[in-house]
Order: C-alpha cells, then sequence, then structure tokens
C-alpha cells in the first residue's frame, strides 16, 4: 500500500485526477497476458499509477519515487509483458496524456514525437508530406518511440526503412535519479537531427538489440527517421480488418512469392536485398495465415496429412510490396523481381486487381493487422529472433519448425499447420529475423503451463547453433544463463545502472534482473545438453572462448 | 637517470617483454611522427611505440598500463596523422595497431568483411574487389589510413544510401576496454567463437547488442578513450556493374540543396557530395600548380554524384535512374553535366575509387590546411556558409583558400560538412591566422547550428561546453570503462577524469 | 449471465488496447485517431474497453472490492460500443459490451449506485420515462397532428417517440416533420399518445434490469395491442433496445422494427416521397451510437468456448445502420455530404448514452464537443445526426461552451427539402 504521504507527494507532481490507488485501477496494470511466462498472468499489482502529461511532471514523479523508496516504471501503450511492475512498490507511469508529434520536418526526414504517439498516428500525419514511419512487428498500435529507445524493433518495412533502434535521432530521457539527458543535437541545443556525440555516442547506454524496458528512465521525446512514401497523402480504404477494399496506387505492385524450398528462399532474399528493389517484404507463416482468417476451418482440417503436406509444399512464401517514384521506376523493379524468383524456381502471384490486395498492400503497410494473431487461440508468443545474416534466420526457422512439431504433438498450442516463421530482411538485406509464433489459449492451464518450457528450449536450440537468446534477451532467468556466454554483459549494465540509478529506483527486472530457472520444468536430457552448452561457451577472465 | 626516465625504461621494458624487442621503439625519429600532426593540436610526448600483434598483447598491454599507470594512446593509421586523435596529451605510449592487419573473412553472400585495425582501404578494397564488393570509403583516404580508425571516427562515407545510422559500416566488434577486460558487440557476442559463428552461418552483420547495452556506440567516437577494437565486422557492398558520374553546377546553395534533398529521400544515387570550387580544385589537382586553373573556370559549388546499376539488370537500373533523376533536375531548374572543368565523369570515378595519392588533397594548393568538421543539416548550410565566409574576410585570409565538402549523410537528414583552411605551412603568419580562424569560427559556427560530433582541438571546448549533462555522463562512463584513466588521457571531455 | 460467466471473455484480453483507437486501418490524423471518449478523456486504463475487462476479472476473482472507485470506471463510459467493434475486428472470444453491461447490473445489485441514475429510476417509476416529466403531457408534441390513437383505432405503423422527442420541445420540429411527412405518404401511422412509455432500455443500461424487464413487457403488450405489423421509431436509442435489448432479456418483438431514417429511404424509393426544395448546406453525419454499431440485431450468448463462434455469430457493429441516413441526405437537392474521419462502425460518440448526460454533463459535453470538432475540421457547416439524445448533447454542449454550430436532426432538414412550413412543424 502506498504511504500516505508518497500518495500526497504524486498529487503534487502531476495533480489529483492524474493519480490513482485504487485496487481496481492498479490491476489494470498488474493484468498483462502477452509474452507472460508466469502461468498466473497477473503481475505485481502497482503501488500507484500517475498520469504524467509533460517531462517536468515524469522527473517530479521520478524525485517522488527517489524520496519514498518507491520503484518506478513507465509504460506508453503497455502492451506486452514487459510494461508491467516486475516486484512490489511500483509506481505506474502511464505516459498516454503525452502523446504529441512535436515537429515533423519534412526536408530532413524526421519526426518528433512524445511517448504515447502510435505508429498510425504518426504515419497518418507524416504521409501528408510524402514520408513514412518504420511500423514494428506489433503492429501500428505501438508506439514507436518506446520501440525505438525501449523495446526491440524489427517489422517486414526493415528492408526499405530499418530497425526501430537504428532510426533513432534525438532523445530525451529522464533518468531514474530524475536527471535529464538529453542525447545527442538536443542536448547541444541544436535541434533533433543527431542523437549521436559529442564524441562517444549516449545511445549505447540508451539501449542495445533489445531495450531495458523501462529499467533506465523514462524516454520522453525523440526523434524518429521517417522514409520516402511515392503513395497517395491519404489512403481511402473500405472495411476495417481482414475485409479491407482498397485500390492499388500508381507505382506499386503486391505479389506473393513462393520458392521451391529454403535455399532458393534465401537465395531470392539475398538477391532482392543486393537488387534494392522493394519498399516492403515478409515471409508469412501460410499456416497461420489460414489460421487467423478461418480459425475454425483450420482447426478441422490441421490433422489432414494432405493439407500439412500442402502447406509444407508452399511454406516458403513471401509477400512482396514494390513502390515507385516512377513508372520507370516500377518497371524496373517488376522485372527484376519476375527475374529472380523465375531464376530461382518459384513463381509469383500478383494480387494487382485481387481482392486480397486490400490487406495484403494497406495491411501491411499500415501494418493494423497484427492483433489478429490473437483470433485463432486468444494468445500467442513468439521465439527465436537473434538477427543477423538470412542465412542464420533460416537455421533458426529450421529449428522452430522442428521444436513446434514437438509441442504440437503435445497438444499444448493451437495447431497453424505446423508453419513456422514469420521473417524479414533489413536495409536492403543487412540482416534478417525470424521470429516463430506459438499460438494457445490464455484460458488453458495445460497451454500456459507450457509457454516457459517451449520458450527455455527455443533458447537452448538457438544457443547451440550460435544464435543468441533473441526475443527472450530481457526475460531475468536467460539473462542469467546468456550473460556469462556474451561477455558479462550484465555486468557493464548493472555499472551503467550505478550510474544513472543511484538509489534503485526503476523497475530495472527487465535490465539487470537475474532469475534461477526452474529446473525441475525441463526434460533431464535437454538439461544435460543446456549446461554442456553453457559451460563450452563459458567466458572467462582472458576473454571469449577462442 | 630521472625517476621519470626509470618508470619510462621499466614501462619500455615490460612492453619488450610482451610484443618482443622488434616491436617496441623508442627511437626519436619514430617517436616524433607520433607527437604532433597536421592540425592545430598541441605537441605530445609520446614516450614509445609498442605493436601488439594480436588481442591478447593488446590485453597484456592494457593490463600493464593500469598496473604502471601509464597513457596508452592507440593509432591505427600510418603517418602523417591529421586531427591529433593519436597524438598523445602530454605523455604517453603509442600503441600503433598497423601490425595486425589480417583480413580476417571477407564474405561475399553476407557483404561483409571482418578485419583488424592495421588493415587499410587500399589493402581492403583488393580483397574485396577480388569477390565483387566494395568498401564504404570516406572521400579520398590517404593511403595509409586504417579502415577502422576511420569508422570509429564516424567519419563520413561517400555514399549517403548505404549510411542508415550512425555507426554504420561498423558492425561488431571485439574490444579490450581500459580495463582490460575484453567485450564483443552486436551479433559477434555470440555464444560461441568466431569459428563456430561463420560456421553456423553467421555473418556478423546485426551490429546491435548484445541485450540492451550497444556498447560499440560508445567506443566508436571515442578517439580510443573508451577500449581499443582489436577486430571489427564491416559492411561491404556490392560492387556496380555500371556506374556513372555526374556533376551539378550552382551559382548558389539553393537550388543544389533542393536537388540533393529530392534525390536522396529517394536514395537514387550512389556517391553523392557536394565542393565548392576550391576544394573540387583540390581534388582534381595532380599538385600546387594546377589549382588555379581548375578552380576558375568551376562554379561556386558543384555536386558529385554517380548512378549505378548492379547485378540485375544492370543497364536498365542505370537507364530509368539517368531519366527519373533528369526529371527531378528539371523540377529544381538545374542542369546535369556529364563534365566539369578538369574532369568528366572517368576522372571523378578513378578518384573516388583509390586512396588519395599524394600530395593529400587537402594540402595540394599550398601544402598544408586546417580543416574544421560538423553535423549539420542541409538547410542550414547556407548560414553556416556565411559564418565560416565572414569569419575568414574579417581576418584577412585569402577567400579563394576556404575549401567547402558536403557530404550528406544518414540518408539526407544530416550532412557531414567541413571547412578548409588552405594555407602556406612556411608562412608563420599565415599559419597562425588559419589556426585564429578555426578557433573563431568554431565559437561561432557552433551557436549557428554546428553540431562538433567529432569533437578535436581546437573546437573541443565549445562541444562540451554546450552539452554539460552529456559531460557528466562520458565522465561517469570513462570511469567505468577506464577507471585508471590509462586509455588516451586527456582528449575529449576527459581532462581531469581520474 | 453475470459478470462472472463472463470470466473467459475477460481473461482473454491480451490488452492490445485495439479498443482505444478507431479502426486502426482508418486512422487519418494524429488528432482524429481515438475512438473511447471514456479513456480518451479519464486516461487510466481501467477506462478503457480492455481495462473494464480486467477490472471485472479482478472484482470477479476477489482482488478488488466493488467500490465507489469501480463504480466511477463502470459509469463513465457512454456504451457507445467503440471498444467492442475494434476489439471485434480481431476478436471472436470476447463480447466487451456485454461485459460493461454485466459490470452495471453487478453494481446494482451490489449497492454500488449513482445518484442521478437513481433519479432518473425513480422518474421512471413515477412518471413512465427518465426525465421525470409528467405522463400526462406525453403526447403533446403531437397536438394537432391528427396522428391516430392505437388505443382506440388500429394502425399498420406504430410510432414509438421515446421520452426525448415526447418532452424535448426543442426537438418537436423533427419528430412532427416526420409524422407530417409520413401521413402525407398514405401511410396508416398511429401511436399510443399518453399511454407510450419508455422503452425500458436506459434502465437496463444504467443496470436496473427488473425496471428494464417491466418497461419491456409493457411495450411487448402495447405493440400486440395495437395489431401493428410496423413499429417505427425515430429514436435511436429505442430502435437499439427493441433489436438487441430486448431478445437479449428475452422480449423480443414479434414486429418489424424500423428506425425513421430506414423508413424514409422505404418511402423514397416507392416513391411516396420526393425532395424538391434545395437545402443548401454543407453538412456532415454523425452516426449515432444507437443507430449504427449498437443498433445491430441481438445474437444469442454463444455456448462453450468462444473461439469456437463463427463470425457471423458475433455482433461486431457491422449490421448498423449506415447507409440509410447517408442515401436519404444524399437525395435532398443542394445539400453536399462529407464526412468526418470517424464515421460508420468506428464511430465516435455524442456523450450522451449509458447515463452520462444525467450524470456527468461535462464528460459528455467534452465528447460531444470533441465531436463538433471534428465535424468543422471535416469542413461542414453543420452537423446532422438522426438521434434525439444526440442532438439534445450537442445543442447542450455547445451552450455550455458559448460556441454555435449548427446541429440538425435529420428530419429537420428533410422537412425543409419536403417543404413542411416551419410554424407547421
Amino acid at each position: 500500500m502506498l504511504p500516505d504521504q508518497a500518495y500526497e507527494a504524486l498529487i503534487d507532481a502531476v495533480g489529483q485526477e492524474n493519480v490513482s490507488r485504487e485496487p481496481v485501477v492498479l490491476d489494470g496494470y498488474a493484468w498483462q497476458p502477452t509474452f507472460n511466462y508466469n502461468p498466473e498472468l497477473w503481475m505485481e499489482r502497482p503501488s500507484a499509477v500517475v498520469l504524467p502529461g509533460s517531462t517536468e511532471e515524469v522527473r517530479q514523479t521520478i524525485l517522488v519515487c527517489n524520496e519514498y523508496g518507491l520503484k518506478f516504471k513507465a509504460l506508453s501503450t503497455g502492451w506486452c509483458v514487459t510494461a508491467a511492475p516486475w516486484c512490489e512498490g511500483v509506481v505506474i507511469l502511464d505516459l498516454r496524456r503525452m502523446n504529441r508529434i512535436l515537429e515533423i520536418d519534412e526536408k530532413n526526414m524526421y519526426v518528433v514525437v512524445e511517448p504515447c504517439a502510435i505508429g498510425a498516428q504518426i504515419q497518418a500525419e507524416v504521409m501528408r508530406y510524402g514520408l513514412n514511419i518504420h511500423m514494428i512487428g506489433a503492429g501500428c498500435i505501438s508506439s514507436p518511440l518506446a520501440s525505438a529507445t525501449s523495446f526491440m524493433g524489427h517489422g517486414w518495412d526493415g528492408i526499405y526503412m530499418s530497425y526501430s533502434p537504428r532510426n533513432v535521432l534525438g532523445v530525451e530521457w529522464v533518468l531514474p535519479s530524475g536527471k535529464v539527458l538529453k542525447l545527442g543535437t538536443p542536448g547541444s541545443g541544436l535541434g533533433w537531427f543527431s542523437g549521436d556525440g559529442p564524441g562517444p555516442s549516449l545511445r549505447g547506454i540508451m539501449r542495445g538489440a533489445i531495450g531495458a524496458c523501462g529499467g533506465v528512465g523514462v524516454f520522453t521525446k525523440c526523434a524518429l527517421k521517417l522514409f520516402n512514401w511515392p503513395g497517395p497523402p491519404v489512403v481511402e480504404a473500405e472495411g476495417l480488418g481482414l475485409d479491407t477494399k482498397t485500390e492499388l496506387p500508381q507505382h506499386f505492385k503486391v505479389y506473393l512469392c513462393f520458392l521451391p524450398d529454403w535455399d532458393s528462399f534465401a537465395d531470392s532474399m539475398y538477391e532482392i536485398g543486393e537488387a534494392e528493389i522493394g519498399y516492403i517484404i515478409n515471409k508469412n507463416a501460410l499456416g497461420l495465415l489460414l489460421s487467423v482468417i478461418f480459425p475454425r476451418l483450420t482447426r478441422k482440417i490441421a490433422k489432414r496429412k494432405a493439407i500439412k503436406e500442402t502447406v509444407d509444399v508452399l511454406k516458403n512464401e513471401f509477400e512482396i510490396i514494390l513502390a515507385g517514384n516512377s513508372e520507370r521506376e516500377i518497371s524496373y523493379q517488376v522485372e527484376v523481381l519476375e527475374d529472380i524468383i523465375s531464376r530461382n524456381g518459384g513463381f509469383l502471384f500478383d494480387l494487382g486487381d485481387n481482392p486480397l490486395v486490400g490487406i495484403f498492400w494497406w495491411g501491411l503497410v499500415r501494418n493494423y493487422a497484427p492483433p489478429i494473431l490473437f483470433r485463432p487461440g486468444g494468445q500467442f508468443m513468439t521465439l527465436f529472433g537473434s538477427d543477423d545474416s538470412f542465412d542464420s534466420q533460416v537455421t533458426a526457422a529450421r529449428l522452430g519448425e522442428r521444436i513446434k512439431k514437438e509441442w504440437l504433438e503435445k497438444d499444448l498450442i493451437y495447431d497453424d499447420l505446423g508453419d513456422t516463421s514469420w521473417m524479414h530482411i533489413f536495409e536492403n538485406g543487412m540482416w534478417g529475423h525470424c521470429e516463430v509464433p506459438f499460438i494457445f489459449d490464455p484460458r488453458n492451464r495445460r497451454q500456459v503451463e507450457a509457454v516457459m518450457p517451449e520458450a527455455i528450449e527455443s533458447v537452448m536450440a538457438s544457443l547451440e547453433k550460435n544464435l543468441g537468446v533473441g526475443m527472450l534477451a530481457m526475460e531475468p532467468l536467460i539473462r542469467k544463463i546468456a550473460s556469462p556466454m556474451q561477455g558479462n554483459y550484465n555486468k557493464w549494465q548493472k555499472e551503467f545502472q550505478r550510474i544513472i540509478d543511484p538509489r534503485g529506483a526503476a523497475d530495472s527486472a527487465l535490465y539487470t534482473g537475474e532469475a534461477e530457472i526452474d529446473l525441475s520444468t525441463i526434460d533431464p536430457n535437454k538439461l544435460q545438453k543446456m549446461t554442456e552448452i553453457i559451460m563450452k561457451n563459458l567466458w572467462t577472465e582472458s576473454g571469449p572462448p577462442r | 637517470m630521472t625517476d621519470g626516465g626509470r618508470a619510462n625504461a621499466d614501462i619500455a621494458g615490460a612492453l619488450v617483454s610482451i610484443v618482443g624487442e622488434e616491436n617496441v621503439s623508442v627511437e626519436q625519429d619514430i617517436l616524433g611522427d607520433h607527437s604532433r600532426c597536421l592540425g592545430p593540436s598541441p605537441v605530445g610526448d609520446p614516450l614509445s611505440v609498442v605493436r601488439p600483434g594480436c588481442p591478447e598483447e593488446i590485453q597484456q598491454i592494457v593490463r600493464l598500463a593500469n598496473e604502471l599507470e601509464f597513457n596508452i594512446v592507440p593509432a591505427s593509421s600510418g603517418a602523417p596523422h591529421l586531427r591529433g586523435g593519436a597524438v598523445p596529451s602530454g605523455e604517453g605510449v603509442i600503441l600503433d595497431l598497423s601490425r595486425m592487419k589480417r583480413i580476417m573473412r571477407i564474405d561475399r553472400r553476407n557483404k561483409v568483411a571482418v578485419i583488424e585495425p592495421g588493415v587499410t582501404f587500399g589493402e581492403l578494397e583488393e580483397g574485396a574487389a577480388k569477390v565483387g564488393l566494395k568498401v564504404l570509403t570516406p572521400l579520398l583516404p590517404r593511403a595509409n589510413k586504417s579502415v577502422l580508425a576511420s569508422y570509429l571516427d564516424r567519419e563520413p562515407i561517400t555514399i549517403p544510401k548505404y549510411h542508415w545510422d550512425m555507426t554504420d559500416p561498423l558492425l561488431c566488434t571485439e574490444i579490450i576496454f581500459g580495463t582490460g577486460e575484453f567485450f564483443r558487440t552486436g551479433a559477434a557476442a555470440g555464444p560461441g567463437t568466431l569459428e563456430e559463428m561463420w560456421k553456423a552461418g553467421l555473418g556478423l552483420k546485426n551490429p546491435m547488442g548484445p541485450s540492451a547495452t550497444d556498447i560499440v556506440r560508445l567506443v566508436q567516437g571515442s578517439q580510443g578513450t573508451m577500449g581499443i577494437v582489436t577486430w571489427a565486422s564491416v559492411k561491404l557492398e556490392v560492387a556496380p556493374q555500371i556506374r556513372r558520374c555526374y556533376f551539378l553546377k550552382g551559382e548558389t546553395f539553393g537550388p543544389l540543396i533542393d536537388f540533393a534533398y529530392r534525390v536522396l529521400r529517394r536514395k537514387m544515387t550512389d556517391e553523392f557530395f557536394m565542393l565548392n570550387a576550391p576544394a573540387l580544385a583540390s581534388m582534381l589537382a595532380k599538385n600546387n600548380d594546377d589549382i588555379a586553373a581548375l578552380a576558375a573556370p568551376q562554379s561556386p559549388f558543384t555536386i558529385v554524384f554517380c548512378l549505378a546499376g548492379y547485378a540485375h539488370l544492370p543497364e536498365k537500373r542505370l537507364a530509368y535512374l539517368e531519366k527519373d533523376i533528369a526529371d527531378v533536375a528539371k523540377q529544381c531548374g538545374v542542369e546535369i553535366k556529364r563534365e566539369i572543368p578538369g574532369a568528366d565523369g572517368m576522372r571523378m570515378i578513378e578518384l573516388m575509387d583509390h586512396p588519395c595519392s599524394v600530395p593529400y588533397w587537402k594540402h595540394r594548393a599550398k601544402g598544408a590546411a586546417f580543416d574544421i568538421f560538423f553535423l549539420s543539416t542541409l538547410d542550414k548550410l547556407p548560414q553556416l556558409l556565411a559564418v565560416m565566409t565572414g569569419t575568414v574576410q574579417e581576418s584577412g585570409f585569402h577567400a579563394e583558400r576556404l575549401g567547402l565538402y558536403v557530404q550528406p549523410i544518414q540518408q539526407g537528414r544530416a550532412c557531414h560538412a567541413e571547412f578548409h583552411l588552405y594555407y602556406d605551412p612556411s608562412d608563420e603568419a599565415e599559419a597562425r591566422t588559419a589556426g585564429d580562424i578555426l578557433a573563431t569560427a568554431s565559437e561561432r559556427l557552433a551557436y549557428a547550428g554546428a553540431f562538433f560530433s567529432r569533437p578535436y582541438f581546437p573546437w573541443v571546448d565549445v562541444a562540451y561546453r554546450r552539452c554539460p549533462d552529456t559531460v557528466w555522463m562520458l565522465k561517469e562512463l570513462k570511469r567505468v570503462f577506464d577507471p585508471k584513466n590509462v586509455l588516451n588521457r586527456g582528449k575529449l571531455c576527459f581532462s581531469g577524469v581520474e | 449471465m453475470t459478470l462472472a460467466d463472463y470470466e473467459r471473455d475477460m481473461a482473454g484480453c491480451s490488452r492490445c488496447t485495439c479498443c482505444k483507437w478507431s479502426a486502426l486501418s482508418q486512422i487519418k490524423s494524429w488528432r482524429y485517431a481515438k475512438n473511447c471518449p471514456s479513456v480518451t478523456k479519464y486516461n487510466f486504463h481501467a477506462y478503457s474497453g480492455g481495462g473494464r475487462l480486467t477490472a471485472g476479472l479482478s472484482i470477479i476473482k476477489g482482488r478488488s472490492e466493488l467500490t465507489e472507485g469501480v463504480a466511477d470506471i463502470v459509469y463513465k463510459c457512454q456504451l457507445c460500443g467503440a471498444c467492442d467493434t475494434a476489439c471485434k475486428i480481431y476478436r471472436d472470444d470476447i463480447d466487451i459490451n456485454e461485459v460493461l453491461l454485466e459490470f452495471r447490473a453487478d453494481c446494482v445489485e451490489r449497492g454500488q449506485l449513482v445518484l442521478e441514475h437513481m433519479l432518473m429510476i425513480d422518474a421512471l417509476k413515477k412518471e413512465d420515462n427518465v426525465l421525470g416529466e409528467p405522463k400526462a403531457a406525453r403526447d403533446k408534441w403531437a397536438e394537432g397532428l391528427g396522428l391516430k390513437d392505437v388505443n382506440k383505432q388500429r394502425a399498420d405503423v406504430l410510432l414509438h417517440a421515446g421520452c426525448r422527442y415526447c418532452y424535448d420541445k426543442d426537438l418537436w420540429p423533427s419528430i412532427r416533420a416526420a409524422v407530417r411527412l409520413i401521413l402525407s405518404a398514405g401511410i396508416n401511422l398511429g401511436f399510443a399518445g399518453k399511454n407510450e412509455s419508455c422503452c425500458g432500455g436506459r434502465a437496463y443500461e444504467l443496470g436496473y434490469r427488473g425496471e428494464a424487464e417491466k418497461y419491456a413487457d409493457d411495450m411487448l403488450s402495447r405493440v400486440k395491442a395495437s395489431g401493428a405489423i410496423t413499429l417505427l421509431t425515430c429514436c435511436a436509442d429505442g430502435y437499439s433496445h427493441f433489436r438487441y435489448l430486448y431478445p437479449r432479456m428475452g422480449r423480443k418483438l414479434s414486429v418489424d422494427v424500423v428506425h425513421i431514417t430506414e423508413y424514409l429511404i422505404r418511402l423514397i424509393q416507392a416513391g411516396r416521397i420526393r425532395f424538391q426544395r434545395k437545402v443548401p448546406l454543407k453538412v456532415t453525419y454523425h452516426d449515432p451510437c444507437h443507430l449504427g454499431r449498437m443498433s445491430e440485431p441481438f445474437i444469442p450468448e454463444w455456448e462453450g468456448d468462444k473461439l469456437l463462434r463463427p463470425s457471423s455469430l458475433k455482433r461486431a457493429g457491422r449490421g448498423g445502420v449506415y447507409e440509410q441516413p447517408r442515401a436519404a441526405l444524399r437525395s435532398i437537392p443542394g445539400l453536399e455530404l462529407v464526412e468526418m474521419e470517424r464515421i460508420r462502425e468506428w464511430s465516435w460518440c455524442c456523450g450522451a448514452g449509458g447515463g452520462v448526460y444525467e450524470a456527468y454533463p461535462d464528460f459528455c459535453f467534452w465528447t460531444a464537443m470533441e465531436r463538433i470538432d471534428e465535424a468543422r475540421s471535416a469542413g461542414a457547416e453543420a452537423l446532422v445526426t438522426a438521434c434525439p439524445w444526440c442532438v439534445r448533447a450537442f445543442r447542450d454542449a455547445l451552450e455550455q461552451a458559448g460556441e454555435a454550430f449548427p446541429i440538425y436532426d435529420m428530419m429537420e432538414l428533410v422537412a425543409k427539402s419536403i417543404g413542411i412550413p416551419e410554424e407547421e412543424v
């Protein structure tokens, strides 16, 4: 229970109407079923929730937390367990009121935003200027600032629009001590166009492959890169979800491409990257696609061998959107794509006049479809996600295929025909991403309890192939395993934490927390293998294994 | 022998025990190369030059420095040094990494090389070309310029479309911190050995991480004050099958900047940069005799850009780009040329594709040059140029010896701009005037929108004066990575960090 | 059903927050991207559709008590259905609307009452309307129209005027115009006069199930006694309640329930009325929640695992009345219809519903002014709607804000175009 004095101090910081300690309000921040490996799905109930409306109110709230020995955690849209309190005594800063688009610099192609401007809002505004913003895989309902500063950042437009953390320019950051730090140009009063320097870039302690998920303070403003948008300033579409209908604008093409096997699939991805064509590219899990469109039919047919075999044959599929600034450019891109797919033994399906073009074009550009993943089972998690060369992502996809099959046989996940992965490439194929979705019913205790063992198994398989821990890197119990194999990075993170958070005010479980895995949940044979992998890869005082 | 002398001898002896006698130098002529640079930075006092051959030797040297509390100044490129980063502030042992010049791997499929710090642009280009790749280079690097030194200093590359983020083209690194501890960044964090990772199909392409840190960003731009990079993976790109160079001449900035914004937004070009007439002439000239004749007929400003075609339908790519970019030029009211006085496209490509011949291009006009560089946005260039021009005029320095090179970075979202002051090094008064201009202009430019993201003398003070919170954080981080302050003491904002 | 019966719905919330936003595929600006007045105004997650699911789960799991604070969350909501529609773009297994209704019933049953709502229910009990106006005056609006009294004469079409039209003099011209129009088309139209009562829908929404059922029974017997084959209403609330709440209470009407905008189109299509006079006005149309997404007919509760429920058996707002009002407006010569960004299923509420107008007028007016701002932004000279509660909320909000912006009930514009003199209505 929050002490009255602290409560009063929070009211002084943000105003009466913006503080609550009503249990039911607090529980709104404790319920976090997505990516929650705890079968209870409820996280710790926070001690209070505040709604700061400005950087100064964020700062004042944090100072109160420091003064009264409270922890704090900020969230923007709050979709995912990372937004929840991971320990007792946490004051949640729900940043909903900080939702503005502060500046659109058309020429220099960036936008300055607050935490709760969502992707759809920003995209709608910047498209008027012929610009677009990178949308993350979680969809346009997410906060681009949160993705860029604090979480992950992959999405299917990465081929053209990169990856959230690489799209950050200037940043305003309230440290857990209450100090305000501005990275790059805003720190020198020179606008927002750079986030690095002078000298070393403090973006290096802001985040890495993943973010600190609120463990390093609150990011209150940041500038994000924008990219060319050769489409219309306002897209008129009918329908709301899978029924979306829209006309494909001039100089756009949408294709489904099917390749005969993983090798030709990977070769095509590499070639597309090198040819520098494509605006959006995404390998969809075909079975999953069927599952979200026909969830009940898929349940009925999933056990049929012929169906599975068909999906297996077609699984090396990707969707690609080509966008040109001129007729000449789009013609060139089409010709190159046709050449690549044909030479790799595949075929492509032009969605131009097909009614599906609405969902495959606008659906991928606006990226409003991701919550549809909840449709077949009610919940899902994704595994793998250690990004690097596309070949290594194919390795991950194959591992995912194996693991998924195992859990399907145990009937602990929704049968999406065993199709596995979402994959995309970034920055013209500089690196790739693979994510393997597992669908389950959050109300089915057996399925929920299987989530953690599934996750650990994927991590071990990934580590065995030198792929890192991927999307689970923020998990305290994964950190405990991974850090000693990866240069003891957590030692350095703890050093940074000591500087920015001398009183330990931030809820930093997802930044530096370490926890023990319950070994009883792991098959003894797998446990033996896991121990061998860890021991083999440990760093020593003289450095990495050589 | 004085105490100091004895201590230096102890250090040299200990260094010999690590790297062997042949890799430690205390001769004055060798030390002299490291005592000064061609810029205005103060003279340093190198104690010795040590040339490690592998990461383990570097680790031992760093541990020794912690034990004996001496200053290590990493240097990878050959002399002469230009900006003072590799010159000690006071005393220091030069950690010369030029022996470590292995190209550990070139991976055609993933377009990546893994290299040690001593690898120069020329060497890497040769290796890359063999497999159809090209190296992303700054404009006319010196022949002995280390690739990693350049990338670690965030020197801009000439192809803006490949500069997605400020770390580019640097990817994964192995670092030894000032504590003597190893670290690996990005996908190289593993787990596993390099060989295992490569065998598993990794390319070491993902530059982020591990986990929630991007320590490479702290080491990059640190002028060797945070850690020493022992190897790194660097991004290569496909060598075009066909490439043509074009010019766009302008009497004023306006139309050229308009053109630049439109073209860069669409990622149309390969190389793209802008020079003023004196800088362009310096680039084209073989020596100072040519300069005046080359500069006179040039327009005040010239954009140089290339269009290219790659593996797939290269001619068609070039053809559509030529037509599209002509449309853009028309909209901007400018005309694209295939040649300028003194050079056609082929000549320019030849220049861009090779390290700079001697004398270094900025020195061709008068034998020496000071430069001042910063980041800004293209739309702020006119006002920054006005500040610089005004400062030069006030000082009575020759206006025709003010060079300008503008390199769009981050796909056009910002630009690196550098002013050159070409001066005669034998004329002390002129050299002094040029130095004074640099100091005055630093202050003025900083308040007119210039962001000194790479802080060298003499603008390092104003760069850090403007961001006290950044300075606080950097000093704290310096204490973490280099608690005994053994790495390149006194640089950046770290004077007085103990 | 009780709140606890919806545990699976509540426990299914993934907290994606789609319930807080307009249809994501339709967002066209930063300004008009949100769909839920409640969470937009009060900000805490609990004030959203998903937040209320979690609140309900917290209550039934015994994690939280049903306090005054909980009631504040439950009742500061217009029950506009935007969250439910947004959720169902993606989900088949969650019915937020149902949970919200059960939550209110639970509050009433367990004594967490709102004073203003109690006054409404008292008024209902006394005068058969939630406005507290005398029952004896219920038919005054119809004076001089020559409407048949179905208590005395048979009519094919029974008009249910609804409480707001009956007692809000400001709105009488609209309903009188509607009646004139229908009569002029030769339709055998009647009404129940003083014997008309509240439909009871508002009582249901406030959580007073017993009262609602009583008035539904009353309505059912009145309709039956009238012998009418069509129940026509100008009240969007009533329309929604007849189509959705009545069957939900097990009291399905056996007649054709039609809203005036639908009826208008029928008459136009049958050639029985024609718009002749020009109405040179640029208007935007506000979709009333109860005529739009909330008017979708009731579908019986799915038995068992809702993951297995076919999409066709979920109410997702698609079956609302959206096109007919627009078609009617487009039929008016000289009138230009411009659309706001939030329309149809993803429309923003006027603010009046769910007892908010009565209990939290500031919240209601804030919500209404948000909509008026959107109408202005669309370039409209006036806002037109087809619900008396919406009209009232907009006009009151403007008055309170000291601002002017023309708000029309659709029938007012129809009257202008048909040429019915103002003095006659």
